[in-house]
């Protein structure tokens, strides 16, 4: 092609890229906010949990996902195993909770403890988050738009943390970087990996941590203007401060 | 015109990013990832000559880094990709999930394998190993070391061997001792040395074919070395009093020893090629000890130079010495992880004995063990266990506990008392 075509071809191109730029640009400069987790200055809510609904007698172990508020049943229907409704009702909101599964285990063998003191830190995790998610509702009739999407974003730093096993080659100062989709449900619909750490077991980690994660519920409360603007899509940079080295 | 269109797209992927909101996640919860390892399927005629999937699902518990998932919890039991489903494992919380198949032709026994992410459904590593049948425990410890590897970023420790001195008491006469070397799970144990006398701190050499140790034998304390594989052995050092500690360099051609041939206990280095000796320390006090650095330039030692044994390390070029340990009135018997950065001893803090990590970067001390009259530590050779021993109830016996604190377990006991543990280095396949 000659040039006498292709160089102001080309300076058309920027003139609109740069246009484009200048329109999609957000003119607010209060964006790009970077939270960080430490010093969470939340107040402490205490609640005493009832060992019964830590380590009911049989059936365990529940899954930690059951205690989570699901926005509507799932549309297929589960396999017929035997199964038993979630102990604790919400009062919130009213049924469709997930049915949570329960395996026909009868004795919880007692060689191998480790599986039996997961899950139950897993069901006082599921516990906790609960508690997160009904503090942030009750905050959330008082709070402005920016104070709410502010616990938003830090419930869903307590909850990832809470999720995030780092390997043992693990070192303070590795930092990766990933990008979430949301949608208003609050479900995460896909993990990219944008920026490694150069080790993939951390990498895994991180991704794993989401993954677990599943599903931040509490989002449906934001203003779909608000979760449009902020929440459908997330950077989430995982930069481990707190390990022995 | 390719840079001006990186450029457009620059200015575009900019106008996207900025209105992004970014979170940051500084710590963790650092719980066992939950693995499901399934029984394998033997493809071989007759009865398999080891259980694969357990070995390798006890190894990975033990590591303290995994928690197994119970078999009876399983709701299906895949052995190929085919079969496997991952909702079924999500349902169970397992993050992980390992499958494999056993087939055994000619004397030689074959493990193929796959491990699958549960959380993201996808296979991140599809592998096999294969050796002879007599080795199957060995090969299952491969597979687990190869599944810790690629969950953890560190390679695994338990295709590895154990070496350590029981000591069968025999009422009205000498205690037999017994230089015995086992699988790092406590398995397969064979007996290197039987003897009547007292045994010593064995060792291995850099590369995990020779060990040395110390021996009464001749009714006073000479330093040996012996090939595992042949059982020839040579009696390296002969001279009056200590003769103690022996200590390969990691190139394998020195070996660092205590004697007291000259009135008091020093450091010496061996050339083990033409046992020509070299003297390191020379003090009034008692040096004693001796642990190489793994880049072999300096060596650490137990002194009580300062009143109270603690230790030291002598840099082998400037022939200085520095004090290493502050805390506490009692720090001995210093042994290095392979990158250098942590040394395991023997601490005493309010009058008890501890195994304690010192971090050389930060200087900071940690105890690891809650037992009591702990002693001869001894480290994985990828840093992340250390083995020693300990009393329990009247006996030594041997124990472990992770460099991190955090996972503990106790080797099987046989009888008698168990001491002075040494792991070995990885060794050749």
């Amino acid at each position: 092609m000659p040039r006498i075509i292709v160089r102001p071809a080309l300076v058309t191109l920027l003139i609109h890229g740069v246009l484009l730029y200048l329109l999609m640009a957000n003119w607010d400069t209060s964006d790009r906010e970077v939270i960080r987790v430490k010093p969470a200055p939340n107040v402490i809510n205490a609640r005493l949990v009832d060992v019964s609904e830590i380590s009911k007698p049989t059936p365990a172990p529940v899954k930690p996902k059951a205690a989570t508020v699901k926005p509507k049943p799932k549309p297929k229907p589960m396999p017929p195993k035997p199964s038993v409704i979630a102990a604790k009702p919400k009062a919130e909101k009213p049924t469709p909770t997930r049915v949570p599964q329960t395996q026909p285990q009868t004795k919880p063998s007692p060689v191998k403890p480790m599986p039996n003191q997961r899950s139950s830190r897993d069901i006082l995790a599921a516990i906790v988050r609960d508690e997160l998610a009904s503090v942030d509702a009750q905050e959330q009739a008082t709070a402005t738009a920016d104070e709410m999407s502010a616990s938003f974003v830090s419930l869903i730093q307590r909850t990832v943390v809470n999720y995030w096993s780092r390997p043992p080659s693990a070192r303070n100062g590795m930092e990766c970087e990933l990008s979430i989709q949301l949608i208003p449900t609050g479900e995460v619909v896909s993990v990219t990996l944008i920026r490694s750490s150069g080790n993939p077991a951390f990498d895994s980690s991180a991704m794993n941590a989401v993954q677990k994660a599943g599903a931040f519920p509490e989002l449906q409360k934001l203003p779909s203007r608000e979760f449009e603007k902020n929440f459908r899509r997330l950077t989430l940079i995982f930069k481990p401060e707190d390990l022995r080295y | 015109m390719k840079r001006l269109l990186m450029a457009l797209a620059l200015v575009l992927s900019a106008a996207s990013a900025a209105a992004q909101l970014t979170i940051e996640i500084s710590q963790g919860a650092d719980n066992p990832a939950a693995i499901a390892v399934v029984p394998f399927a033997w493809q071989g005629a007759g009865v398999a000559p080891e259980e694969i999937a357990s070995i390798v699902d006890r190894d990975l518990a033990r590591s303290g880094q995994f928690a197994p998932i119970a078999r009876a919890d399983m709701l299906g039991n895949p052995t190929t990709e085919a079969e496997v489903f991952y909702r079924d494992w999500r349902s169970l919380s397992a993050e992980y999930l390992l499958i494999g198949r056993v087939s055994a032709d000619t004397g030689l026994l074959r493990i193929d394998y796959e491990l699958f992410d549960v959380v993201r459904q996808t296979k991140v590593l599809t592998n096999s190993e294969s050796g002879p049948i007599s080795d199957a425990r060995m090969l299952a410890h491969r597979v687990a070391d190869a599944v810790y590897e690629k969950l953890t970023g560190v390679p695994g420790a338990f295709a590895t061997k154990l070496l350590y001195i029981s000591v069968n008491r025999v009422p009205g006469a000498n205690d037999h001792s017994r230089l015995t070397m086992s699988d790092s799970d406590g398995a397969r144990s064979v007996v290197l040395l039987d003897t009547h006398e007292p045994l010593l701190t064995p060792t291995w050499s850099p590369d995990g074919k020779n060990i040395a140790y110390v021996s009464f034998e001749t009714g006073r304390p000479a330093i040996y070395r012996q090939e595992i594989a042949t059982g020839r052995r040579e009696q390296l050092t002969n001279f009056p009093g200590l003769n103690s500690s022996p200590a390969w360099s990691p190139d394998g051609k020195t070996m660092a020893m205590v004697l007291s041939k000259d009135g008091n206990a020093d450091i010496y280095l061996m050339d083990l090629a033409t046992q020509k000796l070299t003297q390191l320390t020379r003090h009034y006090a008692i040096d004693t000890e001796p642990a190489w650095m793994p880049d072999g330039r300096s060596l650490l030692f137990t002194s009580d130079r300062g009143g109270k044994p603690q230790i030291y390390r002598y840099d082998l070029s400037s022939g200085k010495t520095d004090r290493v340990t502050y805390e506490g009135t009692y720090n001995a018997r210093a042994r290095v992880s392979q990158d250098g950065r942590s040394v395991v001893m023997v601490h005493q803090t309010a009058g008890r004995f501890h195994i304690a990590v010192l971090d050389l970067v930060t200087n900071r001390l940690q105890i690891l063990t809650s037992t009591d009259l702990d002693e001869s530590p001894s480290i994985a050779p990828n840093g992340s266990m250390v083995l020693y021993a300990t009393k329990d109830q009247n006996r030594s016996i041997l124990a472990a506990v992770a460099v991190d604190g955090e996972a503990k377990f106790m080797l099987p006991a046989s009888k008698g008392d168990v001491r002075e543990p040494a792991w070995s280095p990885y060794l050749p396949r």
